[in-house]
């Protein structure tokens, strides 16, 4: 079930302004990849021409083969793409369990006619995905919270929501925007944890944009760096950590040298 | 905090609605007829404010032309009696007209989103009054047009009023029912989701742009039924009907009813049809003084309007009850009222900002 994602010369421009550049890479099904840059290397926004929220200027993403540069992330959605973003994006005054539910609903059969109408197989659906979202929320300590308004939260427990949220849709490929940002020492062991989990258990393929490199470093199988919306190298994240063109775009070439 | 309330709901919540379905059943026979015509006609606005707070209140989609539906609806129904038609099938086409008009509308409007939607729909009764003027064969021009269709039967033994009452409940009841099963589940979190943040809905497999037309639809179909039941009660309709003013007047109704509940929705209803009373009996020359008054005065008291009023007396009675009991450790009464005592605003959304600097490399 898990998806393969390939990129081929994804550019793009706003304006004059080139904020990726011929970047090509591909992600084999099953493996967690990490994307990895300093700020504004364009890391956010390749992921949003993954999830479809940007139009690439030139290139190709395909996902397990078809075409979806140009999709719209609704229709990316229902072909098993699911995303957190970098800034937690909850409805604050619902609860929590409607937040989770929400990732829910391409897996929830029948039109507005036969919600209106509460036809039975609607009632039915609706039961079995609460009792699933229940579920996961219990797997992650956060039964408590099912009925509590999101607002209520920790910004570290707003990013768990999140991730709840994606994964309820079952999701073939999973990308995850900053998933440690904020969180403190305890939540990102957690969520490493957690991420682990899901890769034993479900047949997922996950991509994750991070800064934390402790994070990138536990988890990923593969990473590729970017910088000024080129790609720097690609290979293991102990790869990409001793390559002095990595430290170069992360701390500068002086320093870099100095370092040396 | 509302545990104990949840628990007991449901069959508290059961015994509520027999009652209320006894009551509103009885209330025809034993009220005066003039009770029965306010009844009808909160009836009649409470459908149109479901409508507008389907689309308004919760898909967030700002629609200042609800009443150009209601007309439309009331003018259908009107050339449909006046044309020999059975009642079921005119009704359905005046749903059906409204919805279809509604849609063509939402189809142009909610490609161009934001503001736009909102600029488009002010056009609509705008439009719609010089073209009732205009279209004389089918609306019969300034005069308007009536038609009598609601007398009731002479085998029901009911006067007038009673009749028409009738009418309005089954139609109204099968709206509100409809409705709230709609916003509950998978529609209403789609509706809520474009409201709170299109991308977010999205990458939800929610096409945006699909639950406005949508939403907006519904609305529609909702207007005209409005305008069905419009003529039902008043059997009269004329360019008046859709005139600008009174599709604020709605859209006031249903924030100070309560915008994103259906509850909220009959409140509305019942505050568009009872102000105007009221602020005639206060002095019919301030009327519009005291209309604004009355509705400042309910934004700033209750911004969640009239349908959050339990909430806020629940809140203050708890809030003076902790007070009370100073006796108790500071630290144990201040961890039960949090939620109650700071409401967080809605919108505290870029809250991560710091975080991801600190993040930096």
């Amino acid at each position: 079930m898990a998806a393969s994602l390939s990129l081929k010369d994804v550019s793009l421009h706003f304006g004059g302004v080139k904020v990726l550049q011929d970047v090509s890479f591909d992600v084999e099904p099953g493996v967690i990849f990490g994307l990895v840059g300093p700020n504004g290397a364009g890391k956010t926004s390749l992921f949003n021409c993954i999830s479809g929220h940007y139009r690439p200027s030139s290139g190709s993403i395909s996902i397990d083969g078809t075409e979806a540069s140009g999709s719209p992330p609704a229709r990316l959605a229902r072909l098993g793409l699911a995303r957190t973003f970098q800034h937690p994006a909850l409805q604050l005054n619902a609860s929590v369990l409607q937040n989770v539910l929400l990732g829910g609903h391409t897996r929830l059969p029948g039109g507005p006619v036969s919600w209106a109408l509460r036809l039975p197989y609607t009632a039915r659906s609706e039961r079995a995905i609460r009792t699933e979202a229940l579920e996961l929320l219990d797997r992650a300590g956060l039964a408590w919270a099912a009925d509590l308004p999101a607002d209520e939260l920790s910004h570290g427990l707003h990013k768990g929501v999140e991730l709840w949220r994606a994964l309820l849709s079952r999701p073939a490929l999973l990308l995850l925007d900053e998933p440690a940002a904020g969180l403190s020492h305890g939540e990102v062991e957690q969520l490493i944890a957690t991420v682990k989990r899901l890769r034993t258990e479900q047949d997922i393929t996950i991509i994750i944009v991070e800064h934390h490199m402790g994070l990138i470093s536990a988890l990923t199988d593969r990473v590729v760096v970017l910088d000024h919306g080129r790609k720097l190298m690609s290979g293991t994240a102990a790869e990409a950590q001793s390559d002095p063109r990595v430290i170069e775009a992360y701390i500068g070439k002086d320093a870099a040298d100095d370092a040396a | 905090m509302s545990t104990a309330a949840t628990v007991r709901r449901p069959r508290v919540r059961m015994i509520l609605t027999a009652v209320l379905a006894v009551a509103l059943i009885a209330a025809p026979l034993a009220l005066p007829a003039f009770a029965n015509q306010t009844l009808i006609r909160i009836g009649v606005y409470a459908v149109a404010v479901l409508g507008l707070n389907i689309v308004m209140g919760y898909t967030g989609q700002v629609n200042l032309g609800q009443i150009f539906f209601v007309g439309l609806g009331a003018y259908v129904t009107a050339y449909g009696v006046n044309h020999g038609w059975n009642i079921l099938l005119v009704f359905f086409a005046a749903c059906a007209v409204a919805g279809l008009v509604g849609l063509l509308v939402a189809l142009a409007a909610a490609r161009l989103g934001g503001l736009a939607i909102a600029m488009v729909t002010i056009a609509l009764p705008i439009v719609g009054v010089p073209l009732a003027k205009r279209l004389s064969d089918f609306t019969g021009g300034s005069q308007g047009t009536s038609a009598r269709f609601t007398d009731a039967p002479d085998w029901s033994g009911l006067d007038n009023d009673q009749w028409q009452f009738y009418i309005v409940l089954v139609v109204s009841a099968a709206a509100f029912l409809l409705a709230r099963s709609l916003v509950r589940g998978k529609y209403g979190r789609a509706f809520a989701a474009v409201r709170e943040n299109e991308a977010v809905a999205a990458s939800m497999g929610i096409s945006p742009y699909r639950t406005k037309v949508l939403a907006f639809t519904i609305a529609s179909i909702f207007g005209g039924a409005s305008g069905f039941l419009y003529l039902a009660a008043v059997q009269y309709t004329s360019p008046e009907t859709l005139s600008f003013g009174h599709s604020i007047s709605l859209l006031a109704a249903m924030v100070i009813g309560g915008a994103g509940s259906i509850a909220g929705s009959l409140l509305g209803g019942a505050y568009y049809v009872f102000v105007p009373q009221l602020t005639n009996a206060i002095d019919p020359n301030l009327t519009t003084v005291s209309q604004g008054a009355i509705l400042l005065a309910v934004l700033f008291l209750l911004p969640g309007g009239l349908v959050s009023l339990p909430r806020v007396v629940r809140r203050l009675t708890r809030r003076s009850a902790t007070r009370r009991s100073t006796a108790r450790p500071a630290a144990e009464t201040s961890q039960q009222t949090p939620p109650a005592q700071h409401p967080v605003p809605d919108a505290a959304p870029e809250g991560p900002e710091q975080t991801e600097r600190q993040d930096g490399p």
